[in-house]
């Protein structure tokens, strides 16, 4: 990793606008794909949620939900709302899985991505206690997986060593989303930002000023998910705003 | 008064009903050793546990030892610190049962782990801002302490001035040990801002609190069993300072208790009330208030400070047993209910980690059940707990040691 000196110069974020978001999941199924998740495995979600409910301007993002099924919207006839919030890994920068990781297991890199080592993990799910976001999935037992070849980036892939991203998931260590750091490294952005199909997403160098997601962040007023908890993360949400247009 | 007698072998018969204990006891950790063997071949997916739910008895059990493990200690460290003389009978005995708790604490977080076999990774690489580092450096601390500190007790080359000296000593630096491990064990959860049930600062002083109750109430029915079965003497007034003892910490460790209760009742958070409501009367967990308020605090509560039925023995030994319960209810309290409802709790919820054909594969609020598995290695550990004390009793001699130690 003889680039490594510029690759550190950049702070990797991202920007959902929620304005766009249709809720149809397809970046929870090529996240799934694209990292060959095991049956019952999401790293990325799209939850069903009611406007200005991502933010945490109140504590209305906390609040019970309109049912236990997607899409059903919150209220009453004819006073109804509702807003998606796809979450995965918020790759904070001030990361409690980082912070609780015994054996460091789980670490942040200089470009701000959040990573979990496989071949260090103990499974002791510290990390999964300490994640506020519930993001975290863990190998329990042997993965299943509902088809018999593997799909999907398909090798493994280290960073300065350690194992970050293998399609044959060990037993016993916890897993999720990754950035694709592998597809970052290639010059690509992550899958879930390529597949959208209305362009909900925007991935970037948050470094640098001139990029849609520093101007994003900077200027359309993005957010963070559950701000007050201080995690900082590097994903940020442009909360459902009727009067804007998009 | 020091009688001139040869002292019993070690293997002294241990009667009959000594040794069917001996043989069930035995069973029943062969039983949970298999399964721990099961569990290895199947992973965790053996247990209950899954993605919202991610810890569960092991973890309670975990949490419960390492409060046990205080009563020995500070018994023994209060008699000798603060000049308690009443509680000086049971000073070995208590060291003995703190050594054999702690151990048996560290055991049981092993098969709570995913890749068990990297456990010493904790020691290469440690990261230091986990306060899991920090407690199984304490746990291995306080254990080594335990250990010192029943030699000294228990060598008959140690002179009698010099051994005053050192117990004193050992009683300086146990106690503050004794704070910093249930401290270290609460901050594990206290210092979690993703889950508000846990993150409240009174984690610390309710661990301690319930330590030194449930520690009191192991040593308490360690005592009865052994003036029952075997020899050991304890005078009225050691009975009273320990029911003193129990009852004021059931008292104080309520009270803390209640404080957070009312905390989360009268500010209404909703992030908060969600954990609190799962636990109060009509909550899916309620069973847990009732064993932590009127089955393990009430009543034992009662049954100790009243004189008259305090002097029965198996009103004692009732209410030991109750506190134990009280306590152990309090651990799953805490632990399920910082786990049960995430933060975020939107629909679909949070994925399980488990395919299950015809279910979905989230869940909004977290359910547990634990398996016959996790029953049975808990079960196991904990027998294999009243072994450790039974075999470690006989061959420190304890039963004589008035006549040792005088």
């Amino acid at each position: 990793m003889a680039a490594d000196t510029a690759e550190t110069t950049k702070r990797w974020g991202m920007v959902i606008d929620q304005n766009r978001c249709i809720g149809c999941w397809t970046c929870a199924f090529g996240c799934k794909q694209m990292n060959n998740e095991p049956l019952g495995f999401w790293w990325n979600r799209v939850l069903t949620a009611a406007p200005g409910e991502t933010t945490g301007e109140s504590n209305s993002a906390l609040a019970d939900p309109a049912s236990d099924n997607i899409d059903v919207p919150h209220g009453t006839y004819p006073n109804v709302e509702m807003a998606y919030l796809p979450v995965a890994c918020q790759h904070c920068t001030d990361a409690p899985c980082v912070k609780v990781c015994p054996v460091g297991a789980t670490f942040r890199q200089a470009d701000g991505t959040v990573l979990v080592d496989y071949e260090r993990c103990i499974g002791c799910r510290y990390c999964m206690a300490a994640c506020p976001y519930g993001i975290r999935v863990f190998n329990w037992g042997d993965a299943e997986q509902p088809v018999d070849f593997t799909v999907g980036y398909g090798k493994d892939y280290r960073v300065d060593g350690r194992l970050v991203f293998t399609p044959d998931r060990p037993r016993g260590v916890v897993e999720k989303c990754t950035l694709c750091v592998e597809l970052i490294e290639e010059g690509s952005e992550p899958f879930c930002v390529e597949v959208c199909p209305v362009g909900a997403r925007v991935f970037g160098d948050l470094a640098d000023p001139n990029s849609e997601v520093a101007q994003l962040v900077d200027e359309a007023g993005a957010t963070q998910l559950l701000p007050d908890l201080g995690t900082d993360p590097r994903i940020f949400y442009l909360p459902v705003d009727r009067e804007r247009n998009v | 008064m020091a009688t001139v007698e040869t002292p019993a072998p070690r293997t002294a018969a241990y009667g009959r009903f000594g040794r069917g204990f001996l043989v069930v006891a035995g069973l029943l950790v062969l039983w949970g050793l298999s399964a721990w063997i099961y569990q290895l071949t199947q992973g965790l997916i053996a247990t209950g546990m899954r993605d919202v739910v991610s810890w569960g008895l092991y973890i309670f059990t975990f949490a419960f030892l390492v409060g046990l493990s205080a009563g020995g200690l500070i018994v023994a460290s209060a008699a000798e610190a603060f000049g308690v003389k009443s509680l000086k009978p049971l000073a070995r005995f208590g060291v003995l049962t703190a050594a054999a708790c702690v151990l048996v604490a560290a055991m049981i977080i092993i098969p709570d782990l995913g890749n068990a076999q990297r456990i010493w990774e904790i020691f290469r690489y440690p990261n230091w801002t986990s306060p899991l580092v920090w407690d199984i450096l304490i746990i291995l601390a306080y254990f080594v302490f335990a250990v010192v500190d029943l030699t000294v007790m228990s060598r008959r080359d140690i002179g009698r001035t010099t051994r005053a000296k050192w117990l004193r000593i050992l009683a300086y630096v146990g106690l503050p040990m004794a704070v910093l491990l249930h401290s270290i064990t609460a901050w594990i959860f206290g210092l979690q801002i993703s889950r508000p049930w846990w993150n409240t600062a009174l984690m610390a002083p309710l661990f301690v609190t319930s330590a030194i109750l449930s520690g009191t109430a192991l040593v308490a029915l360690a005592a009865l069993a052994a003036q029952r079965f075997d020899r050991l003497k304890v005078g009225e007034e050691t009975w009273r300072a320990l029911a003193v003892l129990m009852a004021t910490t059931i008292a104080i460790d309520l009270f803390l208790v209640a404080c957070d209760y009312i905390t989360i009742l009268w500010g209404n958070v909703p992030r908060e009330r969600a954990a609190l409501d799962h636990v109060l009367p009509g909550g899916s967990w309620q069973a847990v208030f009732w064993l932590e308020w009127i089955v393990g605090g009430l009543v034992p509560f009662v049954l100790l400070v009243t004189p008259s039925l305090r002097r029965r023995f198996w009103v004692f030994g009732l209410a030991s047993a109750l506190v134990l319960v009280g306590v152990y209810a309090f651990r799953i309290e805490l632990v399920v209910g910082g786990l049960l409802t995430p933060l975020l709790h939107l629909p679909p919820g949070i994925a399980l980690g488990e395919y299950r054909p015809g279910q979905s594969s989230f869940e909004v609020f977290g359910v547990y059940h634990p398996t016959w598995v996790e029953y049975a290695i808990v079960t196991g550990v904990l027998v294999f707990l009243s072994l450790l004390i039974v075999l470690g009793y006989r061959w420190l001699r304890i039963g004589r040691q008035d006549e040792e130690l005088a």
